[in-house]
């Protein structure tokens, strides 16, 4: 059979990147000290720690103390998503090319990906010795990363949207006013509101890991019993944040769809 | 007169639940202790933070943190190659696609999600008790980091391939795992490298943190130098690890356009 022959710039390409993942594999794997030893001791110790932490530590005293910790972190990221939601939402506006100038869409775009840039985490304790130890200083945390998130992915929105209803409000005299109010945040809302809640499904994981630095929530137990070696209290801790992240993400998301798609509507003739 | 169409009511779900969320918020912002005078008297004491911050101390950095800001790398580099090339067969199993196995086929799903239900922190502090402190445990909570998120994008890449070639090479008596093999894993091959690349990325931004329960990386010294409330120590260090971050993710969009 004839078949035509593989490009050799293809052919190139792929074992560069072999090369490039085997080599960069050895580097790392050399460098961190990982010794095949480690490795195969890895499952065990692994094992012995799961089997410490079964069966859970399921007392009385037990579900008092983490059930108001993984609340709060429930309430620090569901606070710090409306934070990040209220301040986004403007800001998206002046990020858009297509709805602000274009040299301040440019600098609110570099705004925000300042933002971005910084960790969650890192800007925990960056606030700790400002608001103290805390919930608050996590909602602070989480709320001001999530403008810089949201903030970006709400400024895509609106920079996609259909400018046809917007020439229309244009043409029948609204002002720039009326073309936002009524041409841009109808077209926008539903997806924007969607990333919302999808951010809050984010924002909760990470509120979860805020404790580690005393910034509220969850994070905090896990840490100081994993310190205490009460190994089947922690089997408490991470079981329930899995079914509080399970329950919230299979709720939000079944709200993200239901907002995606809209109502059916039965129309009567 | 124009005939319009009759506007629908709301919904039960928008009538109840916009307010729903507005108290819900209420009762959250309460819980957490939001509350605007302390705040305006707390940003009173921000001279702690941010004088040392904006001083930052440079040849300190450079002398103590590059070290550890080379190990943050490897043990992003190991965790995203082993944990992704560990989620490519997975993700084949957690797809209706190519596992028509009904249980198997739940099994794998539900593992591949209960991985990432638990954050990549509780996966390094779990480590770092079970196999000790240290980068071992920084790069084993990254691969459950990585595989995770890897077994999610590719089985919802393999659930939309086209399944024409599958049968193809079925119908020209291929078993099901070769016709998986050479039908099913080149359409997903550049989706995948793609999904790597962005996963590594994600891994040098969890890895920074990783050393603040004790798991290797930069983090170590960022914990040390917080504990003591040595922001001029750790702003430069920031700096370096986003100039790090920064030329990385220059250099993935500039592989991914290459490939894809």
């Amino acid at each position: 059979m004839n078949l035509p022959k593989q490009p050799v710039q293809q052919k190139v390409l792929k074992y560069a990147i072999t090369s490039l993942i085997v080599a960069g594999s050895i580097w790392s794997a050399s460098g961190l000290e990982i010794t095949l030893e480690k490795i195969l001791k890895a499952p065990e110790q692994i094992a012995i720690l799961v089997g410490a932490m079964f069966p859970l530590d399921l007392s009385q005293e037990a579900i008092e103390r983490i059930l108001p910790k993984v609340a709060e972190s429930l309430f620090i990221a569901w606070a710090g998503t409306v934070i990040g939601a209220i301040f986004s939402f403007p800001i998206a506006f002046l990020a858009a090319n297509n709805v602000a100038v274009n040299y301040v869409s440019e600098a609110t775009k570099q705004i925000l990906n300042g933002i971005r840039a910084f960790p969650e985490l890192i800007l925990a304790f960056v606030f700790l010795p400002i608001t103290g130890l805390g919930a608050l200083t996590g909602t602070l945390a989480i709320g001001i990363h999530s403008i810089g998130t949201l903030g970006k992915l709400s400024s895509e929105v609106i920079e996609g949207i259909d400018e046809g209803p917007l020439e229309a409000i244009k043409s029948s005299g609204g002002s720039k006013i009326n073309e936002l109010l009524f041409g841009v945040v109808p077209q926008v809302m539903p997806t924007i509101t969607s990333y919302w809640l999808y951010r809050f499904e984010i924002n909760l994981r990470a509120s979860a890991v805020l404790g580690v630095v005393g910034a509220g929530g969850v994070g905090a137990e896990l840490i100081n019993q994993l310190r205490f070696r009460d190994f089947p209290r922690a089997g408490t801790v991470l079981v329930a944040t899995v079914v509080l992240v399970l329950t919230v993400d299979t709720i939000s998301a079944a709200i993200r769809r239901r907002i995606i798609k809209g109502r059916s509507i039965k129309i009567d003739q | 007169m124009i005939n319009l169409p009759k506007k629908p009511p709301p919904s039960l779900m928008v009538f109840l639940g916009i307010p729903a969320a507005f108290l819900f918020s209420y009762f959250c912002f309460s819980k957490v202790g939001f509350n605007l005078s302390d705040f305006r008297e707390n940003l009173q004491n921000r001279y702690i933070v941010t004088d040392p911050l904006f001083n930052p101390k440079w040849s300190w950095a450079i002398e103590n943190a590059s070290e550890a800001i080379i190990e943050t790398i490897q043990i992003a580099i190991l965790a995203s190659i082993v944990g992704c090339f560990i989620a490519l067969p997975l993700s084949f199993y957690a797809s209706q696609t190519t596992n028509q196995n009904k249980i198997s086929f739940f099994l794998y799903k539900s593992f591949l999600n209960l991985v990432r239900t638990i954050p990549d922190l509780f996966w390094a502090m779990m480590f770092t008790v079970a196999v000790g402190l240290g980068p071992f445990a920084g790069v084993l909570a990254l691969v459950m980091f990585s595989l995770a998120i890897m077994g999610k994008l590719l089985s919802e890449t393999i659930d939309s391939i086209d399944p024409g070639p599958l049968e193809a090479a079925k119908s020209s008596g291929a078993s099901h795992n070769q016709s998986v093999f050479t039908s099913a894993l080149p359409q997903v091959l550049p989706n995948f490298t793609a999904y790597f690349l962005y996963i590594f990325e994600l891994c040098i931004r969890a890895s920074v943190i990783l050393g603040l329960v004790g798991a290797g990386g930069v983090g170590r010294i960022i914990e040390t130098q917080r504990i003591f409330l040595r922001f001029d120590r750790i702003s430069p260090i920031i700096v370096l690890i986003l100039v790090v971050v920064i030329l990385i993710e220059q250099f993935s969009v500039w592989l991914r356009r290459r490939i894809l």
